[in-house]
């Protein structure tokens, strides 16, 4: 148990080696007790009580006759709100996409090319505050009498049908999630040898094949990170679908959860929708953190 | 990726004649795809920025930034209340746990880790609802402060911790075994020796922490005690509410601007080197 290998010159002071390390051993205890206890009241218990909570009726729990378990919220995720898990869905999806198109020459580029990343970084930092603040500007960005207006007025299409949209929202999910998609595959390409991609030329690999057998081989688990990553962030968004979004994309997850629980006080319901989010999100970091090799601890 | 590392010799020799090479033009093809894209990040809060200026009339007006200062100050002032207790609160967990990750060793400490960061991975709306159902029935926590600025502890602490962790692991433990053999007590040697030496994890992880609860809405919005708005959620609920008002963009571009400012203050001081593993290269 011992943290670092103790030599002990002669057997007598076993006894005393012993005390200490117990002593030490409770010490380690008072010390990460705080955190243990803070995430175990504020994170795990809140869990443990809200999938206990999707399997009571409505607001059932709160009833003076006692809860009334079922499994109608279940039921109801795979009827009635079916449309409302895919469309969750396919926003992440469709960001994950897009982050892998624009991310991966993006992180190339600038690992590869770019002397300035200090610069850079302080530009990525940006979407980092918020999906809030992405969501507020680009909705004033393409309200009628906004700054993209004159572009509308010449291509002939109007604002409202760009505005209410799912490729808006996906675009600022999207920038929300790109910094994790740029960070990991960024991270991967620093690992790949520049000299494995002059070999490849050498050997008269031509740009595509270089990328498609030499690149993207080297650099998958890191590509497949972002992508889960982006995921995992994206399966959650709240703002941008009821800023940007038409009434389709408002049915994402969390803002029916926020609505079905907070507004209209269906517990049930709701913390079902959270138990599907929060499913979907473990599954994905999961995998994501396997991919990543998270190396902060061993 | 790689164009043009070695044209066949004919067109090389066709293109020596040009001013302008094929790899040159890749290149400045490159420079200026990394700006467009950095662009389109920052357009978001360059148009909030321009319209936080406008008056009534179109013309150019500073009078917006007053309700900043004016009607918005009180959630500013709420904002800058549940951060500052929420960092304390961050610090004072963070530094013993990550003590405990670096310097002992026990089965199951990587699941422990896991377990400590798992926050991090929980969508911001399940935290809201979980929080607040169990702040109604359980904790009786929904009309005091302490609810919000726990609910925002418990999921910006991993971001706290990571930075502090990969600052402990790089300091060799032999500085806490000098100090311990010169007589120093376990306290002395953490607050002379250790903490001024993971200075910087320490400060990254207070930015990660500062500039997420700070801009923090979702949680906020599920958990904020009656009367208290925070100035993110006043943004979000103006934005619902009022439609588009050039005050709520002036409000949007304060917070903006602080936070950045905090990040630029933790770049000139520290670099980014302790912010790996985090949300920052």
């Amino acid at each position: 148990m011992a943290g670092e290998p103790l030599i002990l010159p002669f057997r007598e002071v076993a006894p005393e080696v012993r005390r200490r390390e117990r002593s030490r051993r409770i010490r380690g205890v008072l010390l990460i007790g705080p955190a243990v206890l803070l995430v175990a009241l504020f994170l795990y218990f809140p869990l443990v009580f809200i999938v206990q909570m999707s399997l009571t009726d409505s607001d059932s729990y709160l009833s003076p006759a006692g809860p009334v378990y079922t499994l109608a919220n279940y039921a109801a995720m795979v009827g009635r709100y079916l449309p409302n898990v895919l469309v969750t869905l396919q926003l992440a999806a469709l960001a994950m996409i897009v982050d892998l198109i624009f991310g991966f020459p993006f992180a190339y580029i600038l690992v590869r090319r770019v002397r300035y990343r200090d610069v850079v970084r302080a530009f990525m930092v940006f979407p980092m505050f918020g999906a809030l603040y992405i969501a507020f500007g680009m909705r004033f960005i393409l309200l009628p009498g906004g700054p993209a207006s004159p572009l509308f007025e010449l291509l002939g299409i109007a604002n409202t049908s760009v505005l209410y949209s799912l490729p808006s929202v996906v675009f600022a999910m999207a920038i929300f999630t790109f910094p994790f998609m740029v960070l990991n595959v960024g991270a991967a390409l620093s690992n790949v040898d520049p000299t494995l991609e002059e070999a490849a030329a050498c050997l008269g690999a031509k740009p595509r094949q270089t990328f498609t057998r030499v690149l993207l081989p080297l650099t998958r688990a890191g590509t497949v990170a972002g992508m889960l990553m982006v995921f995992g962030w994206s399966i959650g968004v709240f703002a941008e679908p009821l800023l940007l979004g038409s009434i389709n994309e408002q049915k994402s997850l969390a803002w029916t959860l926020y609505q079905r629980g907070v507004v209209q006080t269906d517990y049930g319901l709701s913390t079902t929708m959270g138990v599907v989010l929060l499913i979907f999100a473990f599954v994905v970091s999961y995998l994501s953190l396997r991919y990543s090799r998270n190396a902060l601890v061993d | 990726m790689t164009e043009a590392m070695d044209l066949p010799a004919p067109a090389a020799k066709r293109s020596r004649r040009r001013p302008v090479t094929r790899r040159e033009v890749v290149l400045i093809l490159s420079h200026a795809y990394i700006w467009l894209i950095l662009i389109v990040f920052v357009l978001p809060f360059l148009a909030l920025f321009a319209y936080s200026l406008t008056g009534p009339g179109g013309e150019y007006a500073i009078e917006n930034f007053q309700y900043v200062m004016g009607s918005f100050s009180e959630n500013l002032v709420w904002s800058f209340i549940v951060v500052g207790l929420t960092l304390v609160l961050d610090l004072v967990i963070a530094l013993p746990a990550a003590h405990v990750i670096v310097r002992y060793s026990f089965p199951g400490k990587r699941l422990l880790f896991s377990a400590l960061t798992l926050p991090l991975y929980v969508p911001g709306a399940v935290i809201g609802i979980s929080l607040v159902l169990v702040y109604n029935f359980t904790y009786h926590l929904t009309t005091t402060v302490w609810g919000l600025v726990l609910a925002m502890v418990v999921g910006s602490f991993p971001l706290m911790l990571m930075p502090i962790v990969v600052a402990m692991r790089d300091l060799p433990i032999v500085f806490e075994e000098a100090s311990e053999c010169l007589g120093a007590t376990r306290l002395t040697t953490f607050w002379r020796i250790v903490f001024p030496l993971i200075g910087p994890g320490v400060s990254a992880g207070l930015m990660l922490a500062f500039i997420i609860v700070f801009n923090e809405y979702l949680v906020t919005l599920f958990v904020h005690p009656p009367g208290i708005t925070t100035a993110p959620l006043r943004v979000f609920n103006l934005v619902r509410t009022a439609g588009l008002l050039p005050t709520t963009a002036a409000l949007a571009v304060t917070l903006q601007l602080i936070s950045f400012g905090a990040v630029l203050l933790f770049f000139k001081v520290f670099g980014t080197r302790y912010l790996k593993g985090t949300y920052l290269l």
